[in-house]
């Protein structure tokens, strides 16, 4: 595992495609940050000029989040896996495959989420008003968004290492995480049993998370950690069992 | 001998159509064996089963006598090249190699210079995948079939997209490989003059089962057709094989050449009745089909 890991490293470290991916999105967190900025300076009446109007939009912006992970996915999931008859031929177990491409790709994501997530906070606390407490709010926040991120991150990878089309990836990942809690909501209509799972709808949740937010009352709930922590182990066992038989062309 | 591949039972269905019948087959050390079958008769589904890319439905593959979880170790000591070559388009030949080199812990540092001298494509290394002919691309898939120094090589296609010179290169570096290194080759091509020259055993595949498994010398002793004489007087070289062959079937052609079907191991005493008889014979050979008229007579039909 440990060679393919460093095989795949070699790869993931020349994929100019990522990193000029990742470097956009940390300048569009700057970017959103120095334009509230401006008009807080240049407009004393423009009231979104603080950081917690500049965190919630980041953490209403869980799908282009969401977008990151399946781009990030993409480096090592992508077309590149016509080679995998290469590796699979070798000897080279599937499920070090699915692992280490896992591993790697999410490492990636993670130190990209810390960097834009240290950026963010660096922003909102420097150049921005700051009422004393949001750091707190906005760490809670994202805890909580976390499982969900990481199932969806999961998921992804599942669904590329599948082969699946790109654009069927993204009717699914909508499907799950953006419209999932209406569509129970209206079930729930009809039948009563299903408004429980519309209260643990990943978009239910997300949505929720956002409003504990503004109101400043972020809190770490279990709901998310159950909800991500069942998505995620969901798109394992499918990972796994798939892959394990499905024909490497 | 060692057994390189051995199968059993070997099957494969495809949405409930047998693509692979009961396939038993052992390679042995040492040997050239070619896979020969029409499109479509599952040769890439046999390699494909071998290399793990596809799940067989039911049987047993061993490699180098192992089973299961060491026969993925036993990979190892393979090298496969199935279908089209495929690498990343935006590295270089050399990128791609170092690759292969992490993922397979090759500690041999002139490993990649090597193998890329081998097959010819030391001069074109910095050039990105992309950028290759057919050819290279073919060149660079043997590369990489080589470049763990492997004991099997199972090829599927290798020549395909190069030219006369290149297929001629290919042929005389799996022959070398084969002569010198022991290498044992599993090889398919679509070009069977190819596979003629190259191979010492020969498998015929139709309709996912084996019809024919042949070795080159009982292949050349079947496929021996007709006699060809050439004598200075065919007339009286045709009266004296009626005479002594009634049920002969033969044809005169011009310039005194007599073609006899069949007869082959009569071959010495038709010579000597000719020349007792004061038939001058200027040229007496038997004539053998060639591998491509002998696989369609077996197969029945279309080419492949």
């Amino acid at each position: 595992m440990i060679n393919y890991l460093k095989s795949e490293q070699y790869r993931m470290l020349r994929k100019k495609s990522l990193h000029l991916t990742s470097l956009v999105c940390l300048l569009l967190i700057s970017a959103a940050g120095a334009v509230l900025a401006y008009f807080g300076k240049t407009d004393p009446t423009f009231p979104y000029a603080t950081s917690n109007f500049y965190y919630s939009n980041v953490l209403g912006g869980a799908g282009l989040i969401i977008l990151v992970a399946f781009i990030v996915n993409f480096s090592l999931t992508g077309k590149d896996t016509t080679v995998l008859k290469n590796t699979i031929s070798f000897g080279i177990k599937r499920k070090t495959v699915y692992w280490s491409k896992l591993i790697l790709t999410f490492i990636y994501f993670l130190v990209l989420c810390i960097i834009g997530l240290s950026l963010l906070i660096g922003i909102g606390e420097t150049f921005l008003a700051s009422e004393s407490g949001s750091i707190s709010n906005l760490l809670a926040a994202v805890a909580n968004m976390v499982p969900i991120i990481l199932s969806a991150f999961l998921l992804i990878h599942t669904l590329k290492l599948l082969n699946m089309g790109d654009v069927y990836i993204l009717v699914i990942l909508l499907g799950i995480y953006g419209f999932a809690g209406n569509l129970l909501w209206v079930v729930a209509k009809k039948f009563p049993f299903f408004k429980k799972l519309y209260e643990y709808a990943p978009d239910t949740l997300m949505g929720r998370n956002l409003m504990g937010f503004m109101d400043k009352t972020a809190q770490i709930g279990y709901p998310y950690f159950l909800t991500g922590g069942l998505l995620a182990a969901a798109a394992i066992v499918i990972g796994i069992i798939q892959f394990s038989k499905k024909p490497i062309d | 001998m060692e057994t390189v591949i051995q199968t059993a039972q070997l099957t494969k269905s495809f949405k409930g159509t047998n693509v692979i019948k009961p396939f038993h087959f052992s390679l042995f050390k040492g040997e050239i064996c070619a896979l020969i079958g029409q499109n479509g008769a599952g040769k890439s589904t046999i390699f494909k089963m071998l290399s793990g890319q596809l799940i067989p439905t039911s049987g047993e593959i061993r490699l180098f006598g192992k089973i299961e979880q060491d026969k993925e170790d036993a990979r190892r000591r393979m090298g496969f090249l199935i279908e089209t070559p495929a690498f990343f388009p935006d590295f270089t030949a050399e990128q791609n190699l170092k690759y292969y080199v992490l993922q397979r812990g090759i500690v041999e540092k002139n490993r990649i210079a090597e193998v890329l001298a081998i097959v010819g494509l030391a001069n074109e290394k910095r050039k990105r995948f992309k950028e290759y002919s057919m050819g290279m691309k073919q060149r660079l898939g043997l590369a990489l079939c080589l470049l763990s120094s492997p004991d099997c090589l199972v090829l599927d296609e290798p020549i395909n997209g190069l030219d006369a010179e290149g297929i001629r290169e290919i042929r005389n570096l799996l022959i070398r490989l084969n002569e010198e290194k022991q290498i044992t080759i599993f090889i398919s091509s679509h070009i069977l003059t190819e596979l003629h020259l190259l191979a010492t055993r020969f498998v015929f595949l139709k309709d996912g089962a084996v019809v024919e498994d042949i070795s080159k010398e009982a292949l050349q002793e079947k496929s021996r057709k007709q006699l060809i004489v050439t004598v200075d007087d065919a007339a009286k070289a045709v009266r004296l094989l009626e005479q002594n062959y009634p049920a002969i079937s033969y044809k005169v052609l011009p310039d005194q050449v007599i073609t006899i079907d069949g007869h082959i191991e009569d071959g010495g005493e038709i010579n000597r009745l000719f020349t007792m008889n004061g038939v001058t014979v200027m040229e007496f050979r038997a004539e053998a089909r060639n591998l491509e008229e002998y696989f369609l007579e077996l197969v029945g039909g279309a080419a492949i």
